[in-house]
């Protein structure tokens, strides 16, 4: 044990002066105290990575953007690679917020396939984007999800958001179908009917415990 | 007998906190237990697993749905970790086997950090209480429980009960609007570091001197030191057109007759007058004392509790999609929910434990690292702890406070998380 004479306190600790007057601590008996608690480490300033790496994409993005236009040319390449430096800052940000991977997966496809579509705008030729990128992405992504519920039974809850938002934007590509924004329309079509499948069986064919989801899901 | 699997609706104290927690707001709450032996932190771990499968309220994981977040069942198995030097540090529960809690070792001391969505000071002190029961079975000891150790009685249906709902009353809601306080400013320590003052006193000491002196109670003598300290020790508070306004949560179980282990605390607050220039430690002791016999009282915390219940059951609220529900939250927690308060000081009390345990606990921890300044207070056997943590720098306040409570003839016994040549990291 230590006393600080100046603010007549004892102190349980190992520090040598006071901490309230920084006053010297004298050792009062023979008992000697220990420091209860983990010791703080110098750190280094991890953000720096982080924010040099955000600066590098808007540098990168701005510097093209400028050139193009100072060329007078049409901002076609500039905006595929602002997109790009765009979607790679997104990505990173996904990709580094900790979640079970169903949901990186996800947001990792709605982004890609989001960018894809963009860069088609950019390049006036988005038809390969819409036609075959999306419906396939999607599909792809619902197959994957229902194949991942099917061997893992016990997580399915788990997956089941999942399942259930890129099923919803599954539907999407029906609906360009409709409003007759793509060329070729049977990917569209059988990505639509793959997303009505799928969402009929989620909904058609719960068990006690599927319904049970939905309630907890959507309760208000 | 456990469910195997359950949920949850986040109960009304729990709804905010998932939104607006981050780095600087943990909104986590520590309790340590300090033991006559090194942790085996094997033996820990297989402890806690144990104790929760019998405490369903902290066996779960928070989910999204689409209108609200909830607690789904976890049945991952937990993991102990070493405990980090900061306290109380937000903690994503996607890290965590997706628990909501953490439990640490270092040497002799066991630590529960827990997210307030899940539970207050009473549920968590249930909860490390049957761990460490827990702890010192698995190692052979044979510790009679008294009834004191939750872990080791049949759980109740009454203790994951949401008492906010089931002492919600339409007809007695008020409006409740409050007005910005008072904020202590300053220069924080770096990485989140939240500095760690505990000042031991003796309980019978301390106790003569709140009931012969000053005809107090305990919390109600440290809400006044507070305010006395901020308004003695900083120099934009006289003047300032805000209020001080110190925050004391308090327990709703016994006034409402509930045994729950999820949130049930209400804050009843203490407003000071910036604008006066006559305060003194004694009227300021006087006005505490008033404000806590007007606001104890039942009708008007139901009343408090009808109203925020109010606001779930507001069928605008309730169609609001989580994601802006979310938004919402933290807007509306900047503007009426950490604007409102100044500090805040948290009385858990004392801690009774089966008479196997003397000499085994040797010492307990509570601390809630609020922005600011928050003290908590907590016993065991013959002694108070009383805890000061304070993200800032500055240690005028906490400084006068010691000062006062020597003066006033306490003896008091420091501990403290700040070493010698942190300045140079901190």
């Amino acid at each position: 044990m230590k006393y600080c004479k100046t603010c007549h306190v004892h102190y349980d600790n190992t520090l040598e002066h006071c901490i309230l007057c920084n006053g010297e601590l004298d050792q009062v008996g023979e008992e000697l105290s220990t420091y209860k608690f983990p010791e703080i480490k110098k750190r280094s300033k991890s953000r720096f990575f982080y924010r040099l790496f955000l600066f590098l994409n808007l540098v990168s993005a701005l510097v093209t953007l400028y050139i193009d236009f100072a060329d007078g040319l049409p901002l076609t390449w500039s905006l595929v690679v602002g997109i790009t430096n765009i979607y790679v800052v997104v990505m990173f940000l996904v990709l580094a917020v900790p979640t079970i991977w169903t949901h990186r997966l996800t947001k990792s496809v709605i982004i890609t396939v989001g960018s894809l579509i963009l860069i088609g705008l950019a390049i006036r030729d988005v038809d390969w984007a819409l036609d075959f990128v999306f419906p396939f992405a999607v599909m792809s992504n619902i197959f994957i999800i229902t194949l991942l519920i099917l061997v893992n039974k016990k997580k399915w809850f788990d997956y089941f958001s999942s399942l259930i938002f890129i099923t919803i934007i599954g539907l999407v590509p029906g609906l360009l179908n409709v409003l007759n924004l793509t060329v070729v329309q049977w990917p569209s079509l059988v990505c639509f009917a793959f997303s009505t499948f799928t969402l009929f069986g989620i909904l058609i064919l719960p068990s006690k415990s599927s319904r049970e989801e939905f309630k907890r899901r959507f309760h208000i | 007998m456990k469910k195997k699997r359950y949920w949850y609706k986040l109960d009304n104290a729990a709804k905010i906190f998932p939104a607006v927690s981050k780095d600087d707001r943990s909104n986590v709450f520590r309790l340590s237990f300090y033991l006559d032996e090194t942790v085996d932190k094997d033996i820990l771990e297989e402890a806690v697993n144990k104790v929760l499968k019998r405490f369903e309220t902290f066996a779960v994981q928070l989910k999204n749905g689409l209108f609200w977040n909830y607690f789904a069942s976890n049945e991952r198995h937990y993991i102990v970790e070493p405990e980090p030097s900061e306290l109380c540090r937000y903690f994503k529960s996607t890290q965590n086997q997706g628990y909501l809690f953490k439990v640490y070792y270092f040497e002799n001391k066991v630590t529960l950090e827990t997210f307030h969505s899940l539970s207050d000071g009473s549920g968590a002190l249930h909860f490390i209480k049957s761990i460490v029961y827990h702890y010192y079975k698995l190692r052979g000891f044979k510790i009679d429980h008294e009834g004191k150790i939750l872990g080791e009685l049949p759980s109740s249906k009454k203790e994951s009960e949401d008492n906010f709902i089931s002492n919600y009353n339409k007809a007695s809601r008020r409006n409740l609007k409050e007005e910005s306080a008072y904020h202590l400013e300053g220069e924080r320590f770096s990485h989140h570091w939240v500095l760690f003052l505990k000042a031991r006193v003796d309980s019978k000491q301390l106790i003569n001197l709140v009931k012969t002196k000053y005809q107090c109670t305990i919390t109600q003598y440290f809400t006044a030191l507070n305010a006395w300290s901020i308004y003695k020790e900083t120099v934009d508070f006289v003047g300032n057109k805000k209020p001080l306004k110190i925050f004391v949560p308090v327990n709703l179980r016994p006034y409402f007759d509930s045994v729950t282990l999820r949130n049930f605390s209400l804050y009843i607050k203490a407003t000071y007058d910036s604008e006066r220039t006559d305060w003194t430690f004694e009227n300021m002791l006087e006005l505490t004392k008033e404000q806590y016999k007007d606001q104890l009282d039942k009708d008007k915390l139901q009343s408090r509790i009808s109203s925020l219940v109010g606001y779930e059951k507001n069928p605008f609220i309730r169609a609001l999609p989580l994601i802006l529900k979310q938004i919402a939250f933290k807007v509306g927690y900047k503007i009426l929910g950490e604007s409102i308060s100044s500090c805040s000081i948290s009385n858990l009390g004392k801690v009774d434990l089966p008479s196997g345990f003397k000499g085994k606990i040797k010492d307990i921890d509570f601390v809630n690292a609020g922005y600011g300044l928050a003290m908590t207070l907590i016993s065991l056997d013959d002694h108070i702890n009383v805890i000061l943590s304070s993200p800032l720098k500055d240690l005028s306040i906490m400084n006068h406070m010691i000062s006062f409570m020597v003066k006033d003839g306490l003896d008091l016994i420091l501990d403290t998380n700040y070493k010698e040549g942190y300045d140079e990291i901190l």
